[in-house]
């Protein structure tokens, strides 16, 4: 008596507070596909600074201590903590050990929004998680590692400093970039002092341009005989150290992502490598964590511009470390990518960009086996559906005059240069172009975290679907088992396979005397490939994607044995008698 | 007479501790190395500890302003075993360090023993040839480690050998030398059939034997050019070591060093390497570029006219992975390597009844030039033993001892260092060297004035590898006038020039305004610095 009252109070409180609870929701509706009462508030129409998305990381640890673990992969060559939060439903197997799905973004500083895009995701996942059976499941299959920022310092100083929109790129080492010995003496000058790097003109009589009469924003050049009444003078900037040059020695030069352990090329193949695979210590954190997590089984980063869904090879000398086999699974991900993300086309980096030797999706499948992508995010055919093409001058004005109001651009205005004498600055914002406009973000962030989660989901899952016994006589008995991975990766890449880049899947029969055991290769003419030392534990170069591996032991006596899988892309499964 | 045996006591003890008789092991390397720290054109610092606890060290060695000097940089203990290459670079050290007339021109660095781990085997209780670190490597990457290590089967304490008589060998008794064995060919007679595997058991039963030995990663194996990705002794990555990441940091910071010679396992110091068009013109550039061989070719010379011994079966050209090409194909400077002995060619054996011609091999001709030395303990007679991978079969474990055929009897070691101390100052006399000359100094109208003046690049050496032109990690000439950016009428105050050839002269000139002295400085940290004072 005395317990069903204590319970009704309690629920009689829990109603109380419920109540309170909904009716200050009432003012909202759900919307299909977004989480309706996030306990984290965030908003997806902006960007964070590296304080930005240290505090939203934290807050989703803190409102969802179950799901997510927060830490710091290492430290960024300015001493900043390189975060990442694992996402797993923690209740159901070590994280460690589930299939897992690898995210980073803003490898080039100012490729800013695969730092949100990769928020977005743990937002989504860790506020969705309860909401929908979808996301239950893959959470309690599936790992992800999400990695907001590995360019922590440049992207601060690509939102804080002076920058146009494409620069820093590199991370913060200052190098010399002019061969002088000096190092950074002549970056970019903010001349007008509104931290955007925008156009210097001049007034000249040799001039090819002039200002467009009907639209004054825009500089057209005239024809050849035509006299122009402006030069171009490129970026804000002065002679620094006297050598008669203009912003050639700023941040960096060196590209991040030319620093990875595959098939890696010094400077002089390609400007932009450092000093050898893995020298800058942002991209070491992460090559860290992954050789101690073999469970990524797929991985994805995030730059801009261009509305891209790139596989590797980044150059046509790797082209041979893709094989077929594995092609089918890159094309078949990919593909549903392009149907998700409208906008962004399916390419290979290679053949449709340009040639990139050591960089992180090479060697996160060259040198891991993981079948990994980088989205070029961002294209103008989120503007006005239609593809005008990378920088289109006049799509961009149209932009700006009918969709962000004059927001984008930095009119025209008179300065006095040391150098150059009277001219005028001006142009596109840094954050115009590359970086989304507001109102574009959310939608985007949400098509491509669909396509990792896509990704994410087809890593393999394993399962015993049969254990079939057989009496041999004489007191022995034959078990075969069948082991299912039913998805479309394989738990080795054909990549991983050729190389032997992770261990072999063990599948193993314990409490049970073993007198043989082999892998059956094909069951109806009973072909099987013994394996003599330790047939315990056998041991499986590969479980194929939507397919079957079967085993079987010949053992003695009876009891009940237990066959487990365990494969360290796969995960692990058992079946007890 | 108390006194007189004390010192002779002391001579006694002195000379113990001086004439060494063989290799030094770990410790007496380092302390020769605190030694040659005391002397003040020496500066001994550690770059790193490795996973198995010992120290990277680096010898600087020079004078005043060393930094501004070209640098020679000089490495032993590439691979462990070659327990030669690191006397070398400390006999090197030792010698140089009282040079003051080399040191007033050039910079060293050395860095004797880049191999501790592997080094020490060769003092250790089971003495066997290792190339690996400490570190941790499944290196035959079955997802066990390190399960199928040497075994002294014969208790010697060396690994050498196993021979099994079979019908399935593939090889057979030198027929002039029947401790020798070599591959059989369709030729072969009768003879008896072994097949042939290192000492030991194969532990995993995988029917490999040794394949996943208990050491690491092997520092020559590990860089970036043309790295053997996944092999055993590479690893997952290139440069993926302690004592690789620290010595290339340290190496991109010293902007001074022009050339490096390597004493390890490649040679292209008795041949040069060749040229190859189609592969220098590749953008992954896979052969030394032109004018890099017509250097390599000369220094060659100067080699050969140094070293008193003959070439012979020296091919490895470099092999994937190693420091002596990374050091030309990724950090632009010129790489010398050298393993700076080799087993000679023996003498013919007028004695030989053979009548069918049998070659050579590296084995037999070993054994062969030993016999000519009287070197003893080189071999180890085959002898039966009970193994238990081959129950009811003749095993013999036997074979060359392992270190011999890398490393020569040390009492041959003192000669070698000092031709190659002599070779190295030879090739540090080539360095570039930049001068100005025929300065004028011309008056024109209202007090302005021309100078004009010749850089000239006084070596036999250019001032940049032709490689090395393209890499960002040599720096450029650069070429300052101290005049006030307002007062040059013409011509430039920081002019950068990209390489200047042996004996090539440039010709400088300025228009500047005002009186007083000026400064003219050229150069770049690996070229040296020229400086001339100018009176207007």
């Amino acid at each position: 008596m005395k317990t069903i009252n204590y319970t009704s109070l309690f629920c009689l409180a829990i109603v109380l507070m419920f109540s309170s609870v909904s009716q200050a929701q009432e003012k909202f509706f759900r919307a299909i596909g977004t989480p309706h009462e996030p306990k984290v508030e965030a908003s997806w129409n902006r960007y964070n600074t590296y304080a930005g998305i240290v505090d939203l990381m934290k807050k989703i640890n803190k409102a969802y201590p179950n799901l997510t673990r927060l830490e710091s992969i290492g430290k960024s060559y300015e001493k900043k903590d390189i975060y990442m939060l694992t996402i797993s439903d923690f209740k159901t197997g070590d994280p460690d050990e589930k299939p897992a799905m690898y995210i980073d973004g803003n490898i080039h500083s100012n490729e800013i929004q695969g730092a949100e895009f990769s928020l977005y995701t743990a937002w989504y996942l860790t506020e969705m998680f309860g909401d929908l059976e979808f996301i239950n499941e893959l959470l309690k299959d599936k790992t992800f590692y999400i990695v907001p920022t590995i360019n922590p310092d440049a992207r601060d100083n690509f939102m804080k400093e002076p920058n146009t929109p494409h620069s820093p790129r590199s991370g913060m080492i200052v190098l010399d970039n002019d061969g002088d010995g000096k190092a950074g003496e002549d970056g970019f000058d903010d001349l007008d002092g509104n931290n955007h790097i925008t156009y210097m003109i001049r007034k000249s009589p040799t001039g090819q341009y002039i200002k467009d009469p009907q639209d004054d924003r825009r500089l057209i050049r005239v024809a050849a005989e035509e006299k122009g009444e402006y030069e171009m003078l490129g970026y804000e900037g002065m002679d620094n150290d006297g050598d008669g040059e203009v912003n050639e020695d700023g941040i960096g030069y060196y590209d991040p992502n030319r620093d990875w352990g595959w098939k890696w090329q010094p400077d002089y193949v390609q400007r932009g490598a450092y000093k050898y695979p893995f020298s800058l210590p942002e991209n070491r954190a992460v090559a860290d964590f992954v050789m101690k997590h073999p469970n990524i089984a797929g991985a994805q980063s995030y730059h801009n511009y261009g509305g891209m869904i790139l596989r590797g090879p980044g150059a046509e000398e790797d082209k041979d470390t893709y094989n077929r086999e594995d092609v089918r699974i890159y094309d078949a991900i990919a593909e549903k990518g392009e149907e998700m993300i409208p906008g962004y086309r399916y390419l290979t980096v290679y053949k449709d960009l340009y040639s990139v030797f050591g960089g992180e999706l090479d060697w996160f499948y060259g040198g891991r086996g993981i079948y990994t992508y980088t989205n070029e995010l961002m294209v103008s055919y989120l503007y006005y559906h239609k593809n005008e093409g990378r920088g289109n001058q006049e799509e961009e004005l149209k932009v700006d005059k009918y969709l962000t109001f004059g927001d984008a651009f930095v009119d025209w205005k008179e300065y006095k240069h040391p150098q150059y004498g009277t001219i005028e600055i001006g142009g596109f914002k840094k954050n115009f172009g590359r970086a989304h406009p507001g109102f574009l973000l959310e939608q985007d962030a949400h098509r491509n975290m669909a396509f990792t989660i896509y990704h994410g989901y087809q890593t393999p899952k394993l399962s015993i679907i049969n254990v079939e016994e057989k009496s041999l006589g004489s007191g022995l008995k034959e078990v075969t088992a069948t082991v299912y991975n039913e998805r479309l990766m394989p738990t080795h890449s054909s990549q991983d396979l050729k190389y032997k880049i992770e261990r072999p899947d063990l599948i193993s029969i314990s409490n049970a005397n073993v007198v043989a055991g082999m892998i059956v290769e094909d069951e109806d003419f009973n072909k099987v490939k013994e394996q003599v030392h330790n047939p315990e534990t056998l041991r499986i170069p590969n479980i194929p994607g939507m397919g079957t591996v079967k085993v079987r032991w010949i053992v003695s006596g009876s009891g009940n044995y237990k066959v487990d899988v365990d494969s360290a892309k796969g995960g692990k499964a058992s079946w007890s008698k | 007479m108390k006194q007189i045996t004390a010192i002779l006591l002391l001579i006694l003890v002195q000379s113990f501790a001086f004439s060494q008789e063989d290799y030094p092991d770990l410790k007496e390397i380092s302390k020769r190395l605190k030694a040659l720290d005391k002397n003040s054109n020496v500066d001994l610092s550690t770059l790193t500890k490795t996973e198995g606890g010992n120290d990277i060290q680096v010898l600087k060695i020079g004078k005043k302003d060393l930094d501004n000097k070209p640098a020679i940089a000089i490495l032993g203990g590439a691979e462990g075993y070659h327990v030669l290459s690191v006397e070398l670079a400390l006999q090197f050290a030792e010698r140089i360090s009282t040079n003051e007339e080399a040191l007033d021109k050039t910079t060293f660095y050395v860095f004797p023993n880049m191999s501790p781990e592997a080094y020490a085997q060769y003092h250790n209780k089971l003495k066997y040839e290792r190339r690996g670190n400490a570190s941790s490597l499944d290196h035959d990457r079955d997802g066990k480690l390190s399960e199928d290590p040497y075994e002294d089967l014969n208790n010697d304490g060396i690994i050498t050998q196993i021979r099994v008589q079979s019908p399935l060998g593939k090889y057979a008794e030198h027929p002039e030398d029947k401790r020798v064995m070599i591959e059989v060919d369709t030729t072969s007679t009768n003879a008896a059939r072994y097949k042939v595997y290192s000492e030991g058991i194969d532990n995993d039963k995988d029917g490999k034997f040794n394949e996943d030995l208990n050491e690491g990663i092997a520092f020559n194996n590990s860089f970036t050019y043309n790295f053997p990705a996944f092999e055993p002794l590479a690893g997952n990555y290139a440069v993926s070591q302690k004592e690789s990441r620290a010595l290339l940091d340290y190496l991109f910071q010293q902007w001074n060093i022009y050339a490096f010679v390597t004493f390890g396992p490649a040679n292209n110091l008795s041949s040069p390497l060749k040229y190859d068009a189609q592969e220098a013109k590749k953008r992954i550039v896979s052969s030394p570029l032109e004018g890099d061989v017509t250097i390599n070719k000369m220094i060659s010379e100067v080699y050969n006219e140094t070293i008193s011994q003959k070439a012979f079966m020296q091919e490895n050209m470099g092999t994937d992975g190693d420091f002596f090409q990374w050091a030309y194909f990724h950090f632009g400077r010129l790489s010398f390597s050298t393993p700076g002995w080799w087993v000679p060619e023996a003498k013919k054996d007028s004695t030989s009844t053979s009548e069918t011609k049998i070659k050579d091999t590296k084995e037999s001709n070993f054994l062969k030039w030993a016999k000519q030395e009287n070197l003893e303990d080189v071999f180890v007679e085959w002898k039966e033993i009970n193994h238990p991978d081959f129950e009811n079969k003749t095993v013999e474990v036997g074979g060359i001892k392992p270190f011999v055929m890398s490393n020569p009897p040390f009492s041959k070691v003192d000669s070698i260092a000092i031709e190659h101390t002599n070779f190295i100052l030879k090739l540090a006399q080539h360095q570039p060297k930049l001068e100005f000359h025929n300065l004028k100094v011309e008056n024109l109208k209202g007090g302005l004035k021309r100078i004009t003046v010749n850089l000239l690049n006084n070596a036999n050496l250019p001032t940049h590898s032709e490689l090395g032109q393209r890499s960002r990690w040599l720096r450029k000439i650069r070429i300052d006038l101290s005049a006030e950016k307002d007062n040059i009428i013409a011509g430039n105050k920081i002019e950068l020039v990209s390489k200047m050839d042996a004996l090539e002269s440039k010709s400088l000139s300025w228009i500047v305004k005002g009186n007083g002295k000026l400064n003219l400085k050229a150069g770049a940290p690996h070229t040296g610095f020229a400086e001339l004072n100018i009176n207007l």
